[in-house]
């Protein structure tokens, strides 16, 4: 898993990303923002800007995500030109109210789970790997009481995640649809196209990656809060 | 008709068995629904209105878990909220939670808006004890909803998700609480919980209920009939009644309620009564000098009832369809299968019993023959009675109506109670809930305001804003709930408390969405979901009352209605509170129109009998004054008229009725005998007048059993019904022979002699009628009783 993981950690990152969320009904919402990251060890840094829809366009969020602490979230609200530093500790918290939350946007901690091989581990050429939450806290921090995970065994790519709730049922999958090869060469992937189910409200998201760079050249002097308003 | 019963006899028993058998079968799959909202019809306006509502915003029901301390603010009770809280979240039975441990804190510090958990670690220390104590009274999302002001009691709120089945989730949070160290301190409380506990003490109440009912029943018939073999045959007509009836419901499609509950018991305490006639008839038959053969003393028994006891279930069938007038589908419910009971009765009796009684004459069984109790109390003091109305009938007639009049003044304080709370007794769970909740939390009933607009519009939003304020001022209001509060509350976040949007609405449609946009990234957007809907075109303002009295609900809503009459979006009000206020008026409405509709029915057949329109009113004497005193006696115990107390108006006149057609017909049938008014009268309470009392208290005595429901309402039915049909009787035997000796109404004697220049016409028909109505009247319990004086007509 370790591997897995670092296989999709994207160094640099440049990319506009869509957002769907799409509500049982039928009814959607959709968000266009500008995103540049860029990690530092345990350390990833995001600057996001929305672009779509108009009344939320130059809305920005720089999000500095720590592995092992809290993360920092800043946001600027350009019709009352405000910046302001969002504290919070929820990493099972929902990203930009979609059904993906703000862990699995990231590349994720494995020291918060204990990890083995399901039973069905390497039939079909797919790993299946359980991960429990080493305690009761880390469980209700990311708000799951384990994850299934399926990789290809070549390549270690990550087909579909499930989610179980603390009733031991299933209520949510991310499925990854779309991957890219990171630019620049390398070993390591881009999920450009990621979606998302509960099943328990019948919601869906999707979170589509455009325009996808790996291998621009990002200065460090990019995720300040002062850049938030520019 | 004999001719048939002796042929079809076993068909007549072997299809009403095989009927009881069948339907009774399909009894347990009866199920109850103990949703009051269901009592309203789909298509009123409020229940449209708040199923508009739920649809947009989700079901409202909520699960209420409640700690009460003298502190809740300490290590173990905080640890009791925090495991309750975290069950809750975990499951999937529950849509939403809330609770000191979901709390969200928005606070700006140092140009940083932290949006944290309002308790992030328990307290472990007092100094950490009394700064979360200053978070908690600083926190308008956590004040008064999650913890009392007091601090005394905290409540963690569920609200329910429909698809999964209610018992499930509530099973396990009962299991949840069990596992707390603080579970003696904790009370659960909400209309799931109401649900539960209805449906349980629904099913207590007829297992309960119907059996004791029928074992009174027993007691009565057997003190009335004397052997056993004679109660035998009515008690069969009772049983075999309730049991098709009761198997109606699920035939039908309809559900068991609390008010389903009263059918049985209608049925049990009416059912047996044209039963009683045939047996004591057959008695008195019996007792004949030369007794008739098997198959003449069948026609003599059914020509001679036939038409009396159709016509006394005519009465009660047209009382009980005046049920039909209400607006209260349960109570709708129950108008038709009593009157649909009260028809399988009659059936059973015109048909079943007859054939008993033919099979048991050709079995040679010996029937005991009824005892002399012409010296005993109940013939002392109707007695005592009658020399009394007799001596002095416009003094008793002048005193009924200054006690009549007197108890009427208790009608201007009668009051209506929909709150299905108040169903169940003082000291039940329900209650301590719902009273702690109304103290501590705002209120238990809420009323939903939906606005349908652009939110993002700073004019729509100001508009919430001060409808949210404007509410919060209002009486009986617990708390009020908008996203404009969530939207302020932010604003006090980005500003500073000297800068200009510090605790306001922003002006710009901009700020708005970006400050929405701001909380989705930062709060969790299901926090948002009961107040705005996911296109952000829909807002939903709570309100919670702490007085959910139904003139503060009608109050509100015409007070929110004017309030937002000239908003820039559409005002939709709905809400578990605002139905009940219409069912309130529907109540009021149900109670003047079924009312009005059985007496009218009971005015037509009684104008029908007596041949006379001012019979007809006359004979609605004792309804009429029963009513008023029901209703002035409710007034002044502070009984309120509900769901339950509703019908006995419809019931008391459908039962009542009888006693003044028995006794104006004898009277009519004495004085055809060209005896005096005061003599005619007298040989009424000799003969009817002990029967009709007897018969009186049989129907009281089957009511009695109601005392043990698990029930207020039921029981407060239970009381009523025995004060209404008892003054119906005292009305009867009392107020109509004073009436008919102080006013000497024409129609008896016009009756009397129409039938007198009939008689010279075709002695033959009115000789036939003149016995039918003698053998009616003589032929019930006062001719079991000893009281057998027929004065020698013979049918």
């Amino acid at each position: 898993m370790d591997r897995s993981r670092d296989l999709t950690m994207s160094g640099n990152l440049q990319s506009t990303v869509t957002l769907t969320i799409t509500e049982k009904s039928g009814a959607t919402r959709t968000r266009v923002v500008n995103m540049v990251s860029k990690t530092y060890g345990d350390t990833e840094k995001r600057m996001m800007k929305f672009i779509d829809p108009a009344d939320v366009r130059g809305t920005a969020m720089l999000i500095i995500d720590n592995k092992e602490s809290q993360d920092d979230m800043w946001i600027y609200l350009p019709a009352l030109r405000r910046t302001r530093r969002i504290v919070s500790t929820e990493k099972g918290k929902s990203f930009m109210s979609s059904e993906f939350t703000n862990a699995d946007m990231a590349s994720g901690s494995n020291s918060d789970f204990n990890i083995s091989h399901m039973p069905q581990s390497g039939e079909n050429g797919l790993w299946v790997i359980e991960s429990v939450p080493m305690d009761d806290d880390i469980a209700y921090e990311y708000g799951f009481s384990r994850k299934v995970t399926w990789l290809e065994k070549q390549g270690l790519k990550i087909k579909k995640i499930d989610f179980y709730n603390f009733d031991g049922d299933l209520f949510k999958t991310i499925e990854i649809l779309r991957t890219q090869p990171k630019t620049g060469g390398g070993e390591g992937y881009i999920m450009t196209e990621m979606y998302a189910t509960n099943h328990l409200n019948g919601r869906t998201s999707r979170v589509l990656f455009d325009e996808l760079n790996t291998s621009a050249s990002i200065p460090d002097n990019t995720f300040i809060a002062d850049n938030l308003s520019r | 008709m004999a001719g048939f019963i002796v042929k079809y006899k076993w068909w007549i028993i072997s299809v009403s068995t095989a009927l009881a058998v069948a339907l009774g079968l399909m009894i347990p799959t009866v199920e109850t629904d103990p949703e009051i909202r269901n009592f309203v019809p789909r298509t009123m306006s409020s229940r449209i209105s708040t199923d508009s509502i739920e649809k947009d915003f989700g079901v409202q029901d909520m699960i209420l878990v409640l700690l009460t301390d003298s502190s809740v603010l300490t290590a173990e009770n905080l640890g009791s909220i925090k495991e309750i809280d975290r069950g809750f979240s975990r499951m999937e039975g529950i849509s939403t939670v809330n609770s000191l441990f979901t709390a969200r804190k928005i606070e700006g510090r140092d140009g940083m808006m932290i949006v944290d958990p309002l308790v992030r670690r328990i307290p472990d220390n007092p100094a950490r004890t009394e700064q979360l104590r200053e978070d908690i009274l600083a926190n308008q999302f956590a004040l008064g909803i999650s913890v009392s002001e007091d601090m005394t009691a905290a409540a963690v709120t569920g609200t329910v998700n429909p698809d999964v089945p209610e018992y499930l989730t509530l099973n396990r949070v009962d299991s949840i609480i069990a596992e707390q160290d603080s579970e003696k301190k904790m009370l659960t409380g909400g209309l799931p919980y109401i649900r539960r506990y209805i449906v349980e003490d629904v099913n207590h109440d007829a297992l309960f209920l119907i059996p004791i009912a029928l074992v009174i029943m027993l007691l009565v018939l057997k003190l009335s009939l004397g052997d056993w073999r004679s109660v035998f045959m009515p008690f069969s007509v009772v049983v075999l009644t309730v049991i098709i009836t009761m198997g109606l419901i699920p035939l039908i499609g309809w559900k068991f309620s609390i008010l389903s509950l009263l059918v049985p018991i209608i049925l049990i305490s009416v059912a047996n009564n044209y039963g009683i006639y045939l047996v004591t008839r057959h008695k008195e038959l019996k007792r004949s000098v030369v007794p008739p053969g098997r198959r003449e003393m069948l026609k003599q028994l059914t020509g001679s009832l036939r038409m009396p006891i159709l016509f006394s279930g005519l009465t009660t069938i047209a009382g009980l369809l005046g049920l039909l007038a209400h607006s209260i589908i349960p109570a709708r419910q129950v108008g038709v299968l009593a009157a649909s009971g009260v028809a399988v009765a009659l059936a059973l009796s015109l048909l079943l019993i007859p054939s008993l009684i033919y099979l048991r004459e050709r079995s040679g069984a010996k029937t005991r023959l009824p005892k002399d109790h012409s010296k005993d109390l109940l013939s002392r003091a109707i007695n005592a009675v009658s020399k009394l109305v007799i001596r002095h009938p416009g003094r008793v007639l002048l005193a009924s109506a200054v006690i009549t009049l007197t108890v009427s003044t208790g009608i201007a304080f009668l009051r209506i109670d929909t709150n299905q709370e108040n169903y169940f007794p003082h000291k039940h769970p329900v209650r301590k809930a719902s009273e702690l909740i109304n103290s501590k939390f705002g209120g238990s009933q809420t009323i939903s305001v939906m606005i349908s607009g652009n939110i993002k519009d700073p004019a729509v939003m100001k508009g919430i804003d001060d409808l949210t304020q404007h509410l919060k001022q209002q009486e009986g209001v617990g708390s009020v709930f908008s996203i404009a509060d969530v939207v302020r509350e932010m604003t006090k976040a980005l500003y500073e408390p000297h800068e200009k949007g510090y605790d306001k609405i922003p002006d710009s449609s901009q700020a708005i969405a970006q400050m929405f946009e701001l909380y989705n990234m930062s709060g969790n957007p299901d926090d948002l979901k009961q107040l705005m809907n996911f296109e952000n075109t829909k807002a939903h303002l709570l309100v919670k009352l702490s007085r959910p009295e139904n003139e503060i609900i009608r109050d509100l809503r015409d007070e929110i209605k004017s309030y937002t009459a000239g908003f820039r979006a559409e005002i939709t009000l709905g809400g578990y509170a605002i139905i009940m206020a219409d069912f309130a008026q529907n109540i009021i409405q149900g109670q003047v129109t079924s009312l009005l509709f059985a007496l009218l029915a009971v005015f037509i057949l009684l104008s029908v009998i007596f041949r006379s329109a001012r019979g007809g009113l006359i004979g609605s004497i004792p309804l009429a004054v029963s009513i008023i005193i029901q209703f002035g006696v409710m007034g002044l115990t502070n009984i309120a008229i509900d769901a339950a107390t509703a019908l006995l108006s419809s019931i008391m006149i459908g039962v009542g009725v009888d006693f003044t057609i028995q006794f104006l017909w004898r009277y009519n049938s004495e004085l055809r005998k060209g005896l005096s008014h005061a003599a005619a009268i007298v040989m009424t309470y000799r003969t009817t007048g002990r029967s009709i009392v007897i018969n009186g208290l049989s129907v009281m005595a089957g009511f009695s059993a109601t005392f043990i429901s698990g029930f207020l309402s039921i029981r407060y039915f239970g009381y009523l019904v025995l004060l209404s049909i008892g003054s119906c009787l005292l009305c009867a035997i009392i107020v109509i022979p004073a009436f008919m000796l102080w006013f000497k109404p024409a129609f008896i004697e016009a009756n009397i002699n129409r039938i007198k220049i009939k008689n010279d016409k075709n002695g033959k028909d009115v000789l036939s009628a003149v016995s039918t109505a003698d053998s009616f009247t003589a032929g019930t319990y006062g001719t079991a009783a000893g009281c057998h004086a027929a004065d020698g007509q013979k049918p």
